[in-house]
């Protein structure tokens, strides 16, 4: 299609005119330019129209033609919410208006229009309340009305990464202040990165008149000249986060993706600049309804002529300069309205488009374009961040930083201050050298403010209109909202959603303080600004997820396992084989003859130096300062408030050197644990803590010829049950390997030796043991078997058969629990614990009197019916015994040998199951493990 | 304490006043503050205005004076994601959840304020057989309470959420989750208004940006407050903040076990409805809804260190979005607009610290950690009660100050990791 | 992002770090009665404002040290000695 709104090229304008570009919109073809913004190219190809609003489906067009306008935001293929008066052109975009049904033109929604009075802001709060029930009902005709784009499940993933950048100085905007603040701070040896958030620096300039742009030219030489900035256009610092922790948004990647750049920057320069604030008048939202800087980029940067016949609305030489530009172009500016001069607009006329204008002295003009500069908001955004609040200048009619800066942010530009280009040019540049003595951990001298220009403070013409377009929230509603008693900032913003947007405010919170204070009778001191939270810009949940990296740790023979069909289970950080396809299988193995399994994932810390009996008394509940050299226990730790938290064996190896296991889950914590002790209370002790989880290998065989398969690879140790008995660690060879340790303990309740071999070695010694023990009838078995095997034992598992209440006593360990030491960890609620010990709930071992019925894990146990006495914490099916077995914490007086006790299964049918004297099921005498 | 006649709301009334173009009267008067009152109340959040709502409704105690530092309901009951659930794990946080639901099941009508509670669903992710067995013991739990609660598997999952990655080979694969069709979402300014106008109707005074400098105890009773407008005398006083309980309580010389943490939130830009149920991950730390604007509300875990300060954190973000991504892949080009924090006040246990206090007069509704909105209509319902009778309930009978000194902590812990 | 001074590795992110509460004194256990105890368990001051405060360098140096900081702002010193 042609481009009838294309004007001749103009002098600052960012086109190339050799490139044509061809899209779609709303399912037609266009042509633009290369360094057309999607909105430039639309509007230069006569459409104005790019939305419907939210509540009232009134059509919109273009009004800060920037980043932050509220009326431009489309879709692009699966892209939602893009910001169309800033994401530029590219090459068969497929670009959708985003909330308009059944079309942009012909919007069904625009009754509620006609429905305005009755819908003002905050209405839902007033009706859709009975019956109740069918709230959900008003509800999802409400979502239709949602804004948004639209997501599609399977939509394609694009390339995120995160950077992580080291710059003394960040300047957050290169105008003229900015661009100056870097060159100066770089020149004064900072390492410097310079945000913009279009696609070139220069800022106002580069919109300007001939002689701003030759002194963007200047300024640009200059800083292309100096070697120590980084320049990031399209980019945004989004967030300053506490002791200057800085996130920036570089958008435009290669790619299409964003990417998040972070950095601790030593100092920040704001030099945000200001956004050109709208007026609120009836018809303020008419397409064809324009801020005089939107006016400028068009005809400057992307030569569109944005009207033929206009009325400028002006305060300001912004004003001014755009009707000189529209001027210029040919566009015919019927008249200019001077607010300094005591004139005003009443209210834009037309229904699709703006047709003509009524001023306050009752004059009409038939116009397409009207065009309003009448103010200024300093976008304080990453100053708030830094904990500044903004304070209302009455002279500039614009909130201003507060003079509480942290040391380490700088401000400067049109955000502190007016001023000519040399003016801002000076303060930048002043800024930039104390940005850079700070960096270096200098105290600068303070550098002097920019003055301020006087300008009217001009909110809302005689008539109302809207104050949030992205909202569809009309003066109106906020005079009604402050009656009404939502009359603080924060309560009509939240009333009315006023400045919740896309755009967040930028442009609304000044408005929408104003017309509040006229309501109330306060003025903008005393109401103050609302809070402005980050992020700055927004930012894409892939940029802040970037690749997303959640590392998984694997055992050395984890290759083996995936070879040999082991279902992966995800324990923590830790993949681990389940089982290799058949767990009762692999349990019976192992009561039968032998099995391995890899508990590699075991928390292992070695312990050396002569106070670590000490430490040991202290951390486990059982006493620990008679264990001799080639001994080990059982354990268990609890934290302070008598709850068990871990267990484990610990070995003595030599004279001042032990090992450690703690459960998989626990190793960090408990080694945490062990320094807090060392490092807080007993800084004396010497004792040292080595993590040696992953340095070893570890492997527990299994089963009564568990012996006989080791005896095949072991040198140096003796495992004859006199030489090795139950409860012992040894060290020595297996299969060839130096160094390996070997404790006869047995999670399983069968003969077992834990072996744990240097790390590398370990599927060396894994196949080992599974070629030498063929003839035994060796099975390698995963987590389920040996949970299955555990639970026959009646070993419990430490967070599954204990919570987060559990106490040593109640968890069945009273036999270990010393009370008799001096002082261990949680001592003080055990020994007060002892004494109502009948309180406590127990943990037992249940069998269901129907053998074939496995409760499951979590069923609760009922007492009189209804009443909850307890729970099964552990359940499986016992291959051993051919029956149900379970283990279940249940109250003190339903855990007597013999009781029978009612469970409620899931389906809600009930089983009862009787308490065994002891917590095993399979061997309680224990003749298969001390074999 | 002077009751007025209540502007009706309802759609009849909304046409009446759109036609006659007459403005809604104030939904809350403005006051000059007593120097006595009945029963001050420190906190104009839902717990303190619900508190005097039902002193008012249910028991007649109308000269009651609700005191804020700033505006109503501008604490965690104006940044909380207003999630509503009662699958708790205990049975007494079963029993006190649930009958909050109930009260919020009929609140809009009560209070003659549409509250939009939308009982949408409630999804609690289990990535791990520890986690599944938790959702168990919790279904079980509920269903013995009459809670509607179940464990449901992948398949059922994707069903209600097409977005969600249910593949086995995720990093974190979805193995079932506890599934609570009662649970939803609410608007939480809704609740806060509804609760200050319909009190305001009986008589209660709010008084917004009023600060209580002082809490003045003579022997061990307590007599009034200080505030920056001036001293108020008063033999009951309701300290129902959050954020500032501890510091609150100290100055009637009370110590609470209270750690108070930032609790941070986020939202994106809108899209059209995709998500209609509540999501849960405990082992992915988030959780998420979608608004009917169509914005997705996230949260997390409290911050990894306590502050006082609301300003929020980028890792917080940078998890976060990693979390939801990990969950639903194809959302990654929406664009977070807004994060904001709010504080918590933690407990050891992860349950609220509710009724009296060794000084007389002083009583305490705090500490309710990450779930404090959801328990709002029941805290204010139990708290009058306990005012007006003087004997606690037996609904909050097991969250008194007195079981840390005890030794007697509620199980709640286990459940709460991520509360929501 | 806090920094945080590690006395033994220099200023690094927090993220490094692992927050260890509120520095306390464990009382003497032989002696303790059940409120004593179960205030230093489960009792703190959470002060608004400067706070001196432990923190374990998980994935630096591993040493428990002390920090002052600020509640309000997250402004963060290095603690004196105990």
């Amino acid at each position: 299609m042609s481009a009838p709104y294309r004007l001749e090229p103009q002098p600052g304008e960012v086109l190339d005119r050799s490139q044509p570009v061809r899209f779609r919109w709303d399912g037609r073809e266009y042509d633009g330019l290369a360094g057309d913004t999607i909105v430039s190219a639309l509007l230069a190809s006569g459409v104005d129209c790019f939305s419907r609003s939210f509540k009232y489906s009134r059509p919109r067009g273009v009004l800060t033609a920037s980043f932050v306008d509220p009326n431009c935001t489309v879709q692009v293929g699966d892209e939602p919410n893009v910001r169309a008066a800033h994401r530029r052109l590219a090459a068969g975009m497929d670009v959708r208006p985003q909330n308009a049904w059944p079309s942009l033109r012909y919007d069904a929604r625009v009754v509620n229009s006609a429905l305005a009075r009755f819908l003002t802001a905050g209405f839902y709060y007033k009706t859709f309340m009975k019956p109740q029930r069918l709230w959900p009902v008003y509800a999802s005709v409400l979502s239709r009305f949602a804004s948004g784009g639209c997501t599609r499940p399977d939509a394609a993933h694009a390339y995120y990464d995160k950077r992580y950048a080291h710059a003394d100085v960040v300047v957050a905007g290169a105008g003229p202040a900015g661009l100056a603040a870097a060159v100066a701070a770089a020149r004064a040896g900072a390492r410097v990165m310079l945000v913009e958030e279009e696609y070139d620096v220069g800022g106002h300039l580069r919109w300007g008149d001939p002689a701003d742009l030759a002194r963007l030219a200047e300024l640009r030489a200059v800083l292309v000249a100096e070697p120590g900035i980084e320049v990031l256009t399209d980019s945004v610092v989004t967030g300053r986060y506490d002791d200057n922790w800085l996130a920036i948004l570089q958008r435009g990647r290669p790619g299409g993706g964003e990417r998040l750049v972070k950095t601790r920057a030593a100092t920040l320069v704001v030099a945000a600049g200001l956004v050109e604030r709208p007026y609120v008048f009836a018809g303020n939202d008419l397409p064809g309804v324009v801020l005089g800087t939107a006016v400028r980029r068009l005809v400057n940067l992307h030569a569109v002529r944005p009207g033929s016949r206009a009325v400028v609305f002006t305060a300001n030489e912004e004003g001014e300069a755009a009707a000189a530009d529209l001027q210029r172009v040919g566009v015919e500016v019927v008249r200019t309205v001077d607010a300094r001069r005591g004139e005003g607009i009443a209210r834009a006329l037309g229904r699709r488009h703006v047709q003509g204008v009524e001023l306050t002295d009752g004059w009409r003009h038939a116009v397409d374009l009207l065009v309003t500069s009448t103010g200024w908001t300093a976008p304080t955004s990453l100053l708030n961040m830094a904990g500044n609040r903004p304070v209302w200048d009455p002279t500039a009619a614009r909130f201003r930083p507060g003079p509480e800066l942290p040391d380490t942010v700088f401000a400067t530009g049109g955000i502190v201050g007016d001023g000519t280009t040399d003016e801002l040019v000076a303060h930048g540049q002043a800024v930039g050298e104390a940005a850079a003595a700070r960096a270096r951990g200098e105290r600068p001298a303070p550098v002097p403010p920019l003055g301020v220009r006087p300008h009217p403070a001009m909110f809302r013409g005689p008539t109302h209109g809207f104050v949030d377009m992205s909202e569809d929230v009309t003066s109106k509603d906020i005079v009604a909202a402050a009656a009404e008693g939502y009359d603080s900032s924060e309560l009509v913003k939240r009333f009315t959603t006023a400045t919740m947007g896309p755009s967040q405010g930028k442009l609304e919170v000044v408005n929408t303080v104003a017309v509040l204070g006229e309501a109330v009778g306060r003025n903008m001191e005393q109401l103050g600004t609302t809070v402005w939270r980050p992020p700055y810009a927004p930012i894409s949940l892939g940029a802040l997820a970037g690749r997303i990296f959640e590392p998984v740790r694997r055992s050395p023979m984890h290759a083996w396992h995936e070879a040999h069909g082991a279902t992966p289970l995800v324990a923590g950080q830790w993949i681990r084989p389940d089982s290799y396809g058949d767990p009762m299988a692999e349990a019976s193995a192992v009561r039968r003859a032998v099995g391995i399994i890899d508990v590699t994932p075991l928390g292992k810390l070695e312990l050396q130096g002569p106070d670590v009996p000490k430490l040991l008394n202290l951390v486990y509940v059982n006493k620990w300062s008679k264990l001799d050299v080639g001994s080990v226990r059982y354990g268990v730790m609890c934290a302070e408030d008598g709850v068990v938290f871990d267990d484990g064996v610990t070995g003595r190896l030599a004279d001042e050197h032990y090992l450690m296991s703690t459960t998989s889950s626990g190793a960090a914590a408990v080694w945490e644990w062990l320094e807090n002790w060392l490092q807080t209370e007993h800084a004396d002790w010497q004792v040292h803590v080595t993590p040696l989880t992953t340095a070893y290998a570890s492997i527990n065989v299994a089963g009564p010829r568990s012996r006989e398969l080791l005896a095949r690879l072991v040198e140096g140790i003796d495992l004859s049950p006199e030489a090795f008995p139950y409860m012992r660690v040894r060290t020595g060879r297996i299969a060839g390997v130096e160094n390996c340790l070997a404790w006869r303990i047995g999670f399983t309740g069968e003969l077992s030796y834990e072996i744990h071999v240097p790390a590398s070695y370990g599927l060396h010694v894994w196949e080992t043991l599974l070629r030498t023990g063929d003839d035994l009838g060796v099975v390698a078995f995963g987590v389920e078997a040996q949970r299955i095997l555990r639970l026959e034992k009646g070993h419990l598992i430490v967070g599954q058969d204990t919570d987060g209440l559990t106490k040593a006593f109640s968890a069945g360990l009273e036999g270990l629990v010393k009370l008799d030491k001096d002082d261990f960890a949680g001592r003080p609620e055990l020994v007060w614990g002892s004494e109502r010990l009948s309180d406590a709930p127990r943990l037992v071992a249940l069998q269901p009197l129907d053998p074939h019925l496995v409760p499951a894990e979590g069923s609760q146990i009922v007492h009189d019916h209804s009443r909850i006495a307890g729970r099964v914490t552990s359940s499986r099916r016992s291959p051993e015994l051919g029956r149900s077995i379970c283990l279940a914490q249940v109250e003190p007086d339903l855990a007597a040998p013999g009781s029978v006790v009612t469970i409620v299964l899931p389906d809600g049918s009930r089983a009862e199951a009787t308490v065994q004297p002891q917590l095993a099921h399979v061997d309680p005498e224990g003749s298969r493990l001390r074999g | 304490m002077t009751a007025r006649k209540p502007a009706r709301y309802s759609a009849f009334d909304l046409v009446r006043r759109g036609l006659t173009r007459r403005d809604w009267p104030r939904s809350w008067r403005e006051h000059d503050l007593n120097s006595s009152y009945d029963v001050v109340v420190i906190g104009a959040g839902v717990h303190g205005l619900a508190c005097a709502y039902y002193l008012a409704a249910n028991h007649g105690i109308t000269n009651v004076a609700v005191l804020d530092k700033g505006y109503l309901g501008g604490g965690g009951s104006g940044r909380n994601t207003a999630i509503i659930r009662s699958n708790y794990l205990t049975p007494e946080g079963v029993a006190f959840y649930d009958r909050s639901v109930k009260l919020y099941e009929n609140l809009a009508a009560e209070l003659n304020f549409n509250v939009m509670f939308e009982q949408r669903g409630h999804l609690t992710l289990a990535h791990n057989d520890s986690s599944l067995r938790t959702m168990r013991w919790r279904a079980e739990v509920n269903k013995l309470q009459g809670v509607n609660s179940e464990v449901i598997g992948p398949a059922d999952i994707k069903r209600l959420v097409p977005y969600m990655d249910v593949s086995p080979e995720s990093r974190y694969p979805i193995l079932g989750a506890l599934y609570h069709p009662p649970g939803g979402t609410i608007r939480h300014d809704a609740v806060n208004w509804g609760y200050a106008r319909a009190a305001d109707v009986l008589g209660v005074q709010i008084h917004q940006n009023t600060e209580v400098l002082g809490i003045d105890v003579v022997g061990d009773r307590v007599t009034g407050v200080r505030t920056n407008r001036g001293a108020v005398a008063a033999p009951i006083v309701v300290n129902c903040t959050a954020g500032w309980a501890s510091l609150v309580s100290a100055l009637a010389g009370v110590t609470l076990p209270i750690t108070t943490y930032p609790l941070q939130a986020a939202v994106t830009e809108p899209v059209k409805t995709f998500l209609r149920t509540v999501v849960v991950s405990g082992t992915l730390h988030v959780y998420v809804s979608q608004t009917d604007r169509g914005e997705l509300v996230f949260g997390a875990s409290v911050d990894p260190y306590p502050s006082y300060s609301m300003r929020g954190s980028l890792e917080f973000t940078e998890e976060l979005a990693g979390h939801v991504l990990e969950l639903m892949p194809g959302i990654a080009s929406l664009r977070v607009l807004r994060q904001w924090a709010g504080l918590c006040d933690m407990t050891p246990d992860y349950s609220p610290i509710m009724g009296v206090t060794p000084v007389d007069g002083f009583l305490l509704d705090v500490g309710w950690g990450t779930y404090g909105f959801k328990a709002g209509p029941v805290s204010g319902e139990t708290m009058a009660e306990l005012v007006a009778t003087g004997k606690t309930p037996e609904l909050i009978a097991s969250f008194d100050l007195a079981r840390f000194a005890d030794g007697r902590l509620v199980g709640e812990k286990g459940a709460a990791a991520v509360g929501h | 992002m806090l920094l945080i001074p590690c006395p033994h590795c220099g200023p690094r992110n927090s993220s490094e770090f692992r927050y260890a509460g509120e520095g306390r004194r464990r009382p003497d256990v032989t002696a303790v009665m059940p409120p004593e105890w179960r205030s230093y368990l489960y009792e703190r001051r959470n002060a608004a404002g400067w706070v001196r405060e432990s923190w374990y360098h998980t994935f630096g140096c591993r040493r428990f040290f002390a920090v002052e900081r600020d509640t309000v702002t997250n402004a963060v010193r290095p603690g004196s000695p105990a």
